[in-house]
C-alpha cells in the first residue's frame, strides 16, 4: 500500500511554483543585497519585490514586513523583542499568552519574563474556542502589556478571537501579537482589517521552503532585537538575506491566499468525511474543538485507553502519517500541552492530529479512517496483531 | 504477522544486528531508547545524552530501508537503573548498571511497548547466542570470547528466552565491523563505548553528588582501616572505591595496598596488601536463574565474578529459597567485589546468577 501523508500541520512540500521561483537565486542571481554592484542590485530588487508581494497579501506596509529564518524566529523576535524593547526603557512588561500557544511562543513569554522583570500570564481557552478575557483584562491592567494569541490553533484547528482580543489590547494600549503560521491560507488574515500589532509568517507550511519566515511589525511599534551584526531588516534582523527563501515565502503566501476559498472547500469536505468515518469506527472518540469554529486543515481526535505512541507508530507501519498533538513534540512521553490546557491531562488518552493539503484525496481519507479503526481496536484488545 | 524489534544503540554492533535481520526477510523495527537527561534540568529533551546515537540510529534505519522510533524510556530507566547504581554506590558496593539495564529496560520493557507494535520477538547487538529447541531456549557465550557480552544477562526473565535473538554472537568483532564496511552503514567505524551511558563524563561521582545531595555519607571524609582495625589513614569518600582499588589510598604504605571492604555504616575502606584481597567463598543474592536447571548442592559449575574475567571452577554450597546462592570456588579469586554479578555457566550456557553480597576465604564470610 502507498503511505498516506496526513500531516500537512506539520510541513508540506515545496510547490513546483515556488521551487521554479526561487531557482535563479540559488545560482544565477546569487548576489549579497547589500552589495554596491550589479549582483547585488539584482538580489535586492528581488528581495524587494517580495517584501512588497508579501506586504500586499497581508495588508501591510513594505516597510513592516521584516524577514526572518521561520516561524519560531518570528515568535521569539515578537514577544521577546517587545517585553525587551520594553525593558530597555525601564519598564516592567506583563506577558499574556494563550495556553495553547505553540511552544515557540509559551517558551519565549517565559523566557521574556525570566529575570523576574516582567510577569507572564497564561490565558485559558476552552474547548468551543473562547477565550478568558478575564485574564487578559487583569493582564492589560499591568501596563504595559504584550499579548499573544495565536490566529488558528496548530494542534486542533480551533480559530481564536484574534479581531475581537486585538481591539481589546489596542483600546487598552498594549501590544497584540499573533502566531498566523497556521491561519494564513486558512482563514482570512489581513492587518488592514484586523489591527494586530506584531504577525508571525512562516513558508513550510504553506508550501514554501524550511527555514523562511516573517514578522510583519506595525509602523511605530519597536521591537529590541535579538541578534546583532550588520545592519540587514533595519537591524532588527541582522545576517545576510535568504534572497531566495524571501522569494520562496512571497510566491508561497500569495498563491495560498489565492487558492484559500477552493482548498476551503476541498480540504473541508475531507475533514468532515474524516471525521464521520473515524466517529463511525470509534464511536467514543473525541474531536477536539468540536464545538469551535476551525480551519479546515485539522482534524484533532482523543482516544481513549489506548497508549499515543504506540498507536502513532502503529500508523506508520501501517503506512498511515499523522501526528500527535504536534510534530514538534513527537517521541516526548508527555501529552499534548494543547488538548491538556482544554480538556485536562489524562495519560491514557491518545491524540491523533490528521491534517490535509492540496494533495490530499478522499482516498487517503478513506484509507486512514479504516486503518486508525483497525489499529485503534488492536490496542484496546492489548493483543498482539 | 510476526515483526521483530532490534534494539539500537546507534553503534556499530546493534546497527549490523539490524542488518543482518533485515538481510534474512524479517520484518524488522528499529527502537533506540531514550534513557536519560544529564543535564538535571527540568526541562527534559534538550541536553540529553544519547541524542548522537539516536541519529546514527535513524540514519542506519534509514539506509536499510526500516523503521525506527525512539522510545523514551527515562522513568523507568531512572528507577530501574540509575536510582539503584546511586544506592548501591551509597551502600559501599559496586554496581553492575547494564546488567540492571538488560535485566529490566532493555528487554522486558521494550518488548513490552514493542508488543503494541505487532513485536513478538526482540534482537540486540550483544555478543551472546541463542540457542532455540523445542522445549528450551539456552543463552550462550558469544563465539568472539574477547567480546562476549554474557556476564551482562543473567537477569532476563526467563520467559524472555525463547524471544530472544542476537545475529551477531555468532560473529567476532572484527567480521562485524567488516560486515558493517560492505553495507556502507554510517556506524562502522564507531568505536567502542566505554563509558556508563549515563555518565558520559567517566566520573561518577558527579552523579552521585547531584543525586544523593551534596551532604551524604558516601561522599564524606572517613577512615582508611587494616584488616584488624587500626586506622592508617583518611578517605575522602567511600563511594568513590572499590574493592581491589588500588588508588586514592594516599601514600607512606611499606608495601601495595589494596581495598578489601568498604563498610557504608562506619563510613570504613578496609585495606590491606594483595595476598587479603582473595577469596574463595562467595555469598551471591538477588538470583536469577535462566530455566528449569538450577544447580543444587555439590554441583560443579563455573563462575564468572567480574566483566573480562574468566570463569573459574566452583561447587555450590546452598541455594537458599530465598534467591541467595553460596559458592565454594575451587581456587582463590583476587578483589571479588559486592555489587558486581556473579555468573553462573555450565560450560558455554548461562545458568543465571546474582549481584554479590560477600566474599571471603572462611566459612564465616
Amino acid at each position: 500500500m502507498k503511505p498516506i501523508y496526513l500531516d500537512y500541520a506539520a510541513t508540506t512540500p515545496v510547490r513546483a511554483e515556488v521551487r521554479d521561483a526561487m531557482a535563479p537565486y540559488l545560482d544565477q542571481c546569487f548576489g549579497n543585497p547589500s552589495s554596491t554592484h550589479r549582483w547585488g542590485r539584482e538580489a535586492a530588487a528581488a528581495l524587494a519585490d517580495a517584501r512588497h508581494e508579501i506586504a500586499d497579501v497581508l495588508g501591510a506596509r513594505f516597510s513592516e514586513i521584516c524577514f526572518t529564518r521561520g516561524g519560531t524566529e518570528s515568535d521569539n523576535l515578537a514577544v521577546c523583542g517587545r517585553a525587551a524593547w520594553h525593558m530597555a526603557r525601564g519598564e516592567s512588561p506583563s506577558v499574556a499568552v494563550s495556553a495553547v500557544e505553540h511552544k515557540a511562543v509559551l517558551d519565549a513569554a517565559r523566557q521574556a519574563c525570566a529575570d523576574g522583570r516582567g510577569c507572564c500570564t497564561v490565558v485559558g481557552v476552552s474547548p468551543d474556542g473562547t477565550v478568558d478575557v478575564d485574564a487578559i483584562d487583569a493582564a492589560l491592567a499591568q501596563a504595559p502589556t504584550v499579548v499573544s494569541m495565536m490566529w488558528v490553533n496548530n494542534e486542533t484547528g480551533m480559530i481564536l478571537p484574534v479581531p475581537e482580543v486585538t481591539d481589546r489590547v489596542k483600546a487598552a494600549g498594549g501590544t497584540m501579537h499573533t502566531d498566523a503560521v497556521q491561519a494564513v491560507g486558512k482563514v482570512p488574515v489581513r492587518v488592514d482589517e484586523t489591527p494586530v500589532d506584531l504577525l508571525t509568517v512562516t513558508g513550510h507550511k504553506i508550501y514554501g521552503p524550511k527555514g523562511t519566515g516573517a514578522l510583519f511589525m506595525r509602523r511605530g511599534v519597536e521591537v529590541a532585537p535579538l541578534l546583532h551584526g550588520g545592519g540587514q531588516e533595519r537591524t532588527l534582523r541582522p545576517g545576510t538575506e535568504d534572497v531566495a527563501g524571501a522569494v520562496g515565502l512571497a510566491t508561497a503566501l500569495r498563491l495560498a491566499v489565492e487558492e484559500r476559498d477552493e482548498q476551503a472547500a476541498h480540504q473541508g469536505a475531507l475533514r468532515t468525511l474524516l471525521e464521520t468515518l473515524l466517529h463511525d469506527a470509534i464511536p467514543d472518540l473525541r474531536i477536539h474543538g468540536g464545538d469551535a469554529r476551525r480551519a479546515h486543515h485539522v482534524v484533532s481526535v482523543g482516544v481513549s485507553g489506548v497508549d499515543g505512541r504506540s498507536l502513532l507508530m502503529s500508523l506508520d507501519l501501517e503506512g498511515v502519517a499523522a501526528s500527535g498533538g504536534s510534530a514538534c513534540q513527537s517521541g516526548s512521553t508527555k501529552g499534548s500541552h494543547v488538548v491538556a490546557a482544554l480538556y485536562g491531562a489524562d495519560d491514557a488518552y491518545a491524540t491523533l492530529r490528521f491534517s490535509f493539503s492540496r494533495h490530499s484525496t478522499e482516498d487517503d481519507v478513506r484509507r486512514a479512517a479504516e486503518v486508525t479503526g483497525r489499529v485503534v481496536a488492536r490496542l484496546r484488545e492489548g493483543a498482539p496483531v | 504477522m510476526s515483526r521483530v524489534l532490534v534494539a539500537m544503540s546507534g553503534g556499530v554492533d546493534s546497527s549490523v544486528a539490524a542488518a543482518l535481520l533485515v538481510d534474512a526477510g524479517h520484518e524488522v523495527v528499529g527502537v533506540t531508547m531514550k534513557t536519560f537527561c544529564y543535564s538535571g534540568v527540568e526541562d527534559h529533551g534538550k541536553t540529553c545524552c544519547g541524542l548522537d546515537g539516536i541519529a546514527d540510529a535513524r540514519r542506519v534505519a534509514v539506509a536499510l530501508g526500516m523503521p525506527h522510533y525512539v522510545f523514551d524510556v527515562e522513568e523507568d530507566f531512572t528507577r530501574d537503573v540509575i536510582d539503584d547504581f546511586v544506592s548501591e554506590y551509597a551502600r559501599g558496593r559496586t554496581p553492575n548498571p547494564c546488567v540492571r539495564c538488560n535485566s529490566n529496560t532493555k528487554f522486558r520493557d521494550l518488548l513490552a511497548r514493542g508488543r503494541e507494535l505487532g513485536c513478538d520477538r526482540i534482537a540486540t547487538g550483544h555478543y551472546v547466542r541463542m540457542r532455540h529447541g523445542p522445549d528450551r531456549s539456552d543463552l550462550l557465550r558469544g563465539r568472539d570470547a574477547r567480546k562476549d557480552q554474557s556476564y551482562f544477562l543473567w537477569g532476563l526473565p526467563p520467559s524472555l528466552l525463547p524471544r530472544l535473538l542476537f545475529p551477531v554472537g555468532d560473529l567476532t568483532k572484527d567480521e562485524v565491523r567488516a560486515q558493517a564496511r560492505a553495507l556502507e552503514l554510517v556506524t562502522a567505524e564507531k568505536p567502542e563505548s566505554q563509558e556508563i551511558c549515563f555518565v558520559p563524563s567517566g566520573d561518577y561521582r558527579d552523579l552521585l553528588q547531584k543525586r544523593l545531595g551534596p551532604v551524604h555519607p558516601a561522599l564524606e571524609p572517613g577512615p582508611l582501616v587494616d584488616s584488624d582495625g587500626r586506622e592508617v589513614g583518611r578517605h575522602d569518600g567511600y563511594a568513590g572505591f572499590t574493592v581491589g582499588q588500588r588508588k586514592g589510598l594516599g601514600g607512606g604504605f611499606d608495601a601495595p595496598m589494596y581495598v578489601l571492604a568498604i563498610h557504608a555504616d562506619t563510613r570504613t575502606v578496609v585495606v590491606g596488601s594483595r595476598d587479603e584481597l582473595y577469596a574463595e567463598r562467595v555469598e551471591v543474592g538477588e538470583v536469577n536463574w535462566l530455566s528449569e536447571d538450577v544447580p543444587g548442592p555439590g554441583r560443579e559449575v563455573l563462575v564468572q565474578l567480574r566483566y573480562r574475567a574468566p570463569a573459574v571452577p566452583a561447587v555450590v554450597r546452598s541455594d537458599g529459597e530465598d534467591g541467595t546462592l553460596a559458592l565454594q570456588l575451587r581456587q582463590e579469586v583476587a578483589a571479588v567485589t559486592p555489587g558486581q554479578s556473579a555468573v553462573v555457566f555450565d560450560g558455554e550456557r548461562v545458568l543465571g546468577g546474582g549481584r554479590i553480597v560477600r566474599a571471603g576465604r572462611t566459612a564465616g564470610v
